[in-house]
Order: C-alpha cells, then sequence, then structure tokens
C-alpha cells in the first residue's frame, strides 16, 4: 500500500478530474430536468470542439483565447441545433429513445473526428498548465484548480439561476410537468432551447479543460462523459449538489486507486461501481409488491 | 411469475444506466489499439540527390510483359489504419513499372484489408491466393493475420515479406519482417535507458492481450543489468493520464526509468501530463518505436528535448542517403497522400527487397521461383536500416535486430544513439544471432 506522501498528488489530481465531471454532470441534469433528455452526445460535443480549437491554433494561425471562445461556441450551437431538430419530434417519447437519439448524434460526431483528424498523436496545453504552486509536497497547475473550481461555481450559478430567475422557474416547472407548463403559457420551445444552448456550452468547456486534462483524443473525450453520468445517476438527474459531490468523489476516488497496483487495473470501473451503489441504496425503502395474473 | 415493482422514476434511471454502460463499452470496443510504427507528417527540407526514375533498370519505359501477380494484406478499421504500408509498396512498384519492370515484366499488385477479424484476415488471404492467385506475398502489415495465417501460408509454400505486430510475424519460419515489432522495440529503449544509468526499469503498456509477451523481454534485460524491473499496465483509452503518469514514476522511484510502449496518443498523454506535474526530470523517459513520429515531437514541445529517448527501428524520414531520398521521391511522385514516415518507409523497403530479389530469378515467375526468391534474400543493404536484411531458411525470422535512438529536438525527431545492437539477452535474439553466426552470408561476413 503507497504512502500518505504518495497518495497525496492523487487527491489534487482527482480533484481537478471530479470538478470536470461535476460540471459535465450539472450540464447533463439541467438539460434533462428541461427536457427530459439525456444526452450522451455531451462528451463527443466538447471532444469535437477541442479539437476544432486545436485546428484554428495549429494549422490556421489563431490566437489561442479566439479559438478556445469557438470550442465553446461549438458546442452550445451543435446541442441548440440537435435540440431544435430532434427535441420536438422525441418529446413525448420515452426517455430512453430520446437518449439513444443522442448515442446517434455521438456516433456521428466520433466517426466525422476520426474521418477529419485520424489517430495521430495532438495535445492541447491552456496556458493555465504553465503556471503552477506547491502545496505541500505536490506540485498543482492553474488548469487543475479550474477544473475543480469550475465544477463548483457552475453548480452554484446554475442552482441559483433555476431558483431566482424566470427562465430557471420554467425549466423547473418544464421539469415537472411539461403539458400543465405549456398549458400555463410558458414557452416551452424557447425554454427547452436554452436548456440546449447551455448544456452545450458546458460541454464546450468540459471538451476543452478535459482535453488537456486527459489528452486531445477523440475517442477517449466521447467515452469521458460516462463517468459524468455517474455522476448524473447518483444523483437521479435531479439534485445539483449531489451531482457535484457524486463527480468529485468518482473523480477522487478513481484517482486514489491508481497507485494500489492491486486494484489499479480496474479503477476504471469506479463509476459504474459508485453509480451501482447508489442506486441499490437509494432503492432499498421502496415498495416491492409481487403479483400474479390469473 | 413475479414481476419486481419499482417506482417509475427509478426504473427509467435504471435502464439509462444500463444505456450507458452499453454505450460506453461499444464507443470502447471502437477505440483502436496500434502497437506499431506510427505515421509522420514532417515537412522534410533535404536536397534529393536521386529521381524516382532510379528504381528500374529502364529508365522512363514501361514495363510491357507478362504482370508478376503480388499480394499485401494489412488491418485497416476506424482508428487503426496499416494500409499505408502496403500502398508504399505499391507506389514502390509502380515506380519500377514505369522505368522497365522486372526483367521486363510489370508488377501486379494487389491489396486487401481486414477488420481484426480472424474469419475475414483468414478468408482475405484465400482470396489472394486461391482467388487472386498472387505468386508472392510481399508489404503485408496486420494486427492479427500473422498468427492466423502463417500455417496456412506455410501449407501453401509461400514465403511472405511483412511489417510484421503480431508474434507470429518475428517466430515462424516463413514470414519474415521489415520492422522489429513492440517486443525488441522496448528492448531497445529498455537498454538505452540502462546505458543512461537508471536505477530501475518500469515498462508501462496498454492493457490488452499479448502485452505480457512484450515485457519477457525488457524484464530480462533489466534483470540482466542487476537492476529491480516493474511492469505496469494501463487501460487504453487512457481516461486520467495524470494519475497514470504519477504511478509510473512512483513505481520508478528518484533515478528510475520509464519505458512507454503504447500508440503516440497514449503515449503523448502520459508524457505530456507528466510535464504539467513537474515530472519529466524526476525520471528517464524511454519509449518503443511507436512514439517515433514528428507528430508527437511537436505535439510535446521543447520541453522534451533530449528527454525522452525512442527506439528507431528505421532511419530518420529526413536522412541524406541513398534510399533514402529514393523513399521520398518515389512517395512524392507515386503516393503523395501517403505521409512521410516509418509506414511508408516500411512499404518502401519491402517493395525495394522484392524487387531486388525477383530481377534474379532466371525461366518464369510462378508460385515457386517467386517464393524461392524471396526466401534466397541475403545480405540486402540499404540505408533505412542499420544492418543487412535477409531472409533464409530459419526456425524464426529477426533481420532487424540492431536499432538507433532518437529524442525531439525543435518539434522534431533527431538522432540520439547510433545503430546498437538488441540485448541477445532476449532469447529470441539470441537465437537470430547463432543463425547469423552459422550463416554469415545472410549479413554479407
Amino acid at each position: 500500500m503507497p504512502s500518505w506522501d504518495e497518495f497525496q498528488p492523487f487527491i489534487v489530481t482527482g480533484l481537478a478530474l471530479g470538478g470536470v465531471y461535476a460540471l459535465s454532470g450539472v450540464g447533463l441534469v439541467v438539460l434533462y430536468r428541461a427536457t427530459g433528455v439525456l444526452n450522451l452526445a455531451f462528451g463527443a460535443v466538447g471532444a469535437m470542439g477541442a479539437l476544432i480549437a486545436w485546428e484554428l491554433i495549429n494549422n490556421a494561425g489563431w490566437d489561442e483565447y479566439p479559438a478556445y471562445g469557438i470550442c465553446i461556441l461549438f458546442g452550445g450551437v451543435v446541442t441548440l441545433a440537435y435540440g431544435l431538430l430532434f427535441g420536438p419530434p422525441l418529446a413525448n417519447r420515452d426517455p430512453l429513445v430520446k437518449a439513444t437519439a443522442s448515442l446517434g448524434l455521438a456516433l456521428i460526431l466520433l466517426g466525422t473526428m476520426s474521418w477529419i483528424w485520424s489517430d495521430k498523436a495532438r495535445s492541447m496545453v491552456l496556458p493555465t498548465s504553465n503556471e503552477n504552486f506547491m502545496v505541500s509536497d505536490v506540485l498543482v497547475n492553474y488548469t487543475q484548480v479550474l477544473g475543480f473550481a469550475f465544477g463548483v461555481v457552475v453548480m452554484i450559478v446554475t442552482a441559483a439561476f433555476l431558483r431566482y430567475t424566470g427562465l430557471g422557474t420554467a425549466m423547473r416547472a418544464l421539469a415537472n410537468d411539461r403539458e400543465i407548463t405549456a398549458t400555463l403559457g410558458v414557452p416551452v420551445r424557447r425554454v427547452e432551447a436554452a436548456a440546449w444552448a447551455g448544456s452545450g456550452l458546458l460541454a464546450g468547456v468540459a471538451g476543452l479543460l478535459l482535453s488537456n486534462l486527459v489528452g486531445l483524443d477523440a475517442t477517449t473525450l466521447t467515452f469521458l462523459v460516462i463517468s459524468s453520468l455517474a455522476a448524473a445517476l447518483i444523483a437521479r438527474l435531479q439534485s445539483l449538489v449531489v451531482t457535484l459531490i457524486a463527480g468529485i468523489v468518482v473523480g477522487v476516488v478513481n484517482a486514489m486507486i491508481t497507485p494500489i497496483l492491486s486494484i489499479s487495473e480496474y479503477r476504471d470501473m469506479t463509476p459504474f461501481v459508485l453509480a451501482i451503489v447508489a442506486l441499490l441504496w437509494l432503492s432499498r425503502h421502496r415498495e416491492i409488491s409481487i403479483s400474479r395474473s390469473a | 411469475m413475479s414481476i419486481k415493482l419499482v417506482s417509475g422514476r427509478l426504473r427509467q434511471i435504471t435502464w439509462l444506466a444500463v444505456l450507458a454502460i452499453g454505450s460506453a463499452l461499444f464507443v470502447a470496443a471502437c477505440g483502436g489499439d496500434d502497437d506499431s510504427g506510427g505515421g509522420n507528417n514532417a515537412n522534410v527540407d533535404v536536397k534529393e540527390t536521386v529521381a524516382a526514375t532510379d528504381c528500374g533498370p529502364k529508365k522512363g519505359q514501361k514495363a510491357t510483359g507478362t504482370p508478376i501477380k503480388l499480394g499485401g494484406l494489412a488491418t485497416k478499421q476506424p482508428g487503426t489504419d496499416f494500409s499505408e504500408i502496403p500502398r508504399m509498396t505499391e507506389a514502390y512498384f509502380k515506380c519500377v513499372n514505369d522505368n522497365g519492370g522486372i526483367n521486363g515484366h510489370p508488377v501486379d499488385y494487389v491489396i486487401e484489408t481486414e477488420q481484426t477479424d480472424p474469419g475475414q484476415a483468414a478468408s482475405q488471404a484465400r482470396k489472394l491466393i486461391e482467388s487472386e492467385k498472387v505468386l508472392g506475398l510481399v508489404g503485408s502489415s496486420s494486427i492479427i493475420e500473422a498468427d492466423v495465417n502463417h500455417k496456412y501460408y506455410e501449407q501453401q509454400g509461400y514465403n511472405v515479406i511483412a511489417a510484421g505486430i503480431a508474434p507470429s510475424a518475428y517466430a515462424t519460419s516463413n514470414i519474415a519482417s521489415v520492422n522489429m515489432g513492440p517486443r525488441y522495440s522496448s528492448d531497445g529503449a529498455t537498454q538505452t535507458l540502462i546505458r543512461k544509468k537508471v536505477k530501475k526499469i518500469v515498462l508501462v503498456q496498454s492493457n490488452v492481450p499479448g502485452t505480457e509477451y512484450i515485457q519477457e523481454g525488457p524484464e530480462l534485460i533489466t534483470k540482466d543489468a542487476g537492476l529491480p524491473f516493474e511492469g505496469l499496465k494501463e487501460n487504453v483509452p487512457i481516461q486520467d493520464a495524470n494519475s497514470a503518469a504519477l504511478k509510473a514514476v512512483q513505481a520508478a522511484g528518484d533515478g528510475g526509468g520509464v519505458v512507454l510502449n503504447f500508440t503516440p496518443p497514449e503515449a503523448l498523454k502520459i508524457l505530456q501530463a507528466a510535464q504539467q506535474q513537474g515530472l519529466q526530470d524526476r525520471v528517464k523517459w524511454g519509449c518503443s518505436t511507436p512514439c517515433n513520429t514528428d507528430f508527437l515531437a511537436k505535439a510535446l514541445g521543447d520541453a522534451w528535448d533530449g528527454k525522452l529517448f525512442v527506439n528507431a527501428e528505421l532511419n530518420l524520414i529526413t536522412a541524406d542517403a541513398p534510399d533514402s531520398n529514393l523513399y521520398r521521391e518515389v512517395r512524392k511522385k507515386y503516393a503523395p497522400d501517403i505521409p512521410l514516415g516509418s509506414f511508408s518507409q516500411m512499404g518502401f523497403i519491402m517493395g525495394r527487397i522484392a524487387t531486388e530479389a525477383l530481377q534474379d530469378v532466371k525461366g518464369d515467375y510462378t508460385k515457386e521461383s517467386v517464393n524461392q526468391a524471396f526466401l534466397d534474400v541475403k545480405d540486402f543493404k540499404t540505408d533505412i536500416l542499420c544492418g543487412p536484411w535477409y531472409y533464409g531458411k530459419a526456425p524464426l525470422h529477426l533481420p532487424n535486430n540492431i536499432d538507433r535512438t532518437v529524442t525531439p529536438k525543435g518539434g522534431t525527431m533527431v538522432q540520439n544513439e547510433d545503430c546498437f545492437p538488441i540485448s541477445d539477452v532476449d532469447p529470441a535474439v539470441k537465437q537470430v544471432r547463432g543463425i547469423e553466426q552459422k550463416d554469415p552470408s545472410l549479413i554479407g561476413k
């Protein structure tokens, strides 16, 4: 078993990744609450935004910050376009159908990325990664700080937005009952569009941060949505606070298992194991009835 | 009979969880793993001293004789595309055909691809031999086909010239590769770090089948040097590169050495994470051949100049030497869409070897004469390889067993160590050296 000193740097990496998982989880939960769609294309949208930013910086000679802006904007625009195009026809379908449709978008984006950018090695180093400081004996860079801080800030701002703004109230109303909300005169399409766009912008931010914290690779970034999804599922797609905590726990537990060599190979199971344990725990008091039809 | 009723919401969430896990497995299955050499997109600016007409005996004269039909089989699937290799072999043959051919005969070259499906790899091999009726197999590069097909090739009397990946490409009597593959390349990277006086070697690889076979070589070499060894595996794609880099560095300890055996994108994740955590000077870093790409050198930036030692199975793509210059000229004229890099270098060499071997055939070109010509290749010298290449009758073939070391410098890979022999502490290398000693003419002695 590693010593405490050896564990410390893993806490830092876990907190940074956990923050981004939380940020992504918040984006997923907000969209689910407003539209009933679990967006499995969240990671792919962020990945493609990050690759576009890389292309603009490295091959089109753009400055870094406008390229980062395009990455975030791409997330918002693509997600909004998908929502506007497929949201209405799928509005009354089962959540499973809606989620599967978003998986289609993920696979289209993944295929497009493989086609355009092949599998060559690329990297995206944010300027914040070049600045660092020491905590005890652990080197911490500002992208890691940003990853964690963004998760917390986005959760707080989103919670306040949903609680105190008219649009936020409309989103919460939609989450409770779409039909009644529409009957009351709330512009459902517009509110849903705002949720799609907001969630897409968060996908862009997450893609940018993860391309630095994890690597600029289409498959990896697309795949990483699963960790955020686990956080959202632990929160039962409802609570933003629980999503934040779950995201951070997933990130930290995953990282802390890494130096324990006997189980290190299995650490990618962490999000699934935590989600399953949480779902079982949450369902422990549910009434179970058994019936037999004649 | 019994139906568990849970609330609708929880059931929805459970279904979504199942869907999410299914999606994750699907996406993970889509991730390719490429353990061979990577491509290299550098724009080289080297004075070319040869023209693409230098690949045949009669400059500018098209070959008009009966075609010699040859074939190659490569893996081509999303994320893993080795078809550049036989395509470059094909480019060389086009050049030969435009310049007199092989004793007046043009080469008719057929490329088939497979998607790491054993059944498909087997049927594509049969298609080449039984339907296409190719007389010889050259330019093949597949993740699985050597393991799947080598017995069939043996039964059919084919001596294959390949760019191998699977273990059988280096352990059979009827396949000879122009590269040395991940095991012996990891051996070379390990030797380099030992020469740089590291205190321990940690080999980090993808957690995929076959890594135990690769690990055996570096482990034997490290222990022979009296140093401790540890093998680590990472699931790919790597999702937490910072932790993976930290784990490797902690395992190696201060003054230790870490050898990576990954595809370029995965190796880059670990190296970049190491840099951001200030770990690149805590240990010495080595890498097997896939890291030998200017793409990786450029992505790493100046921070890694002279700090990463990559085993290189082939010469630098910028080398100013006859075959290297011809390689660039042929690529430019016949396959400009194929990137400069180790893949296309391998394809070029295989075309050169096959052409030179077939020039010596007396009489008709038949399956027997073509495969005998391949088997007879010995002391084939090219500036792209460190030593002479040969085939010969032997239970195994590892003719490329002398390598270089390269390191990043200013966004490209430059030579760090000149050619050195892969250690014969690795039993297969020892066996091959014995074969060379028994028949020194194989290597021109």
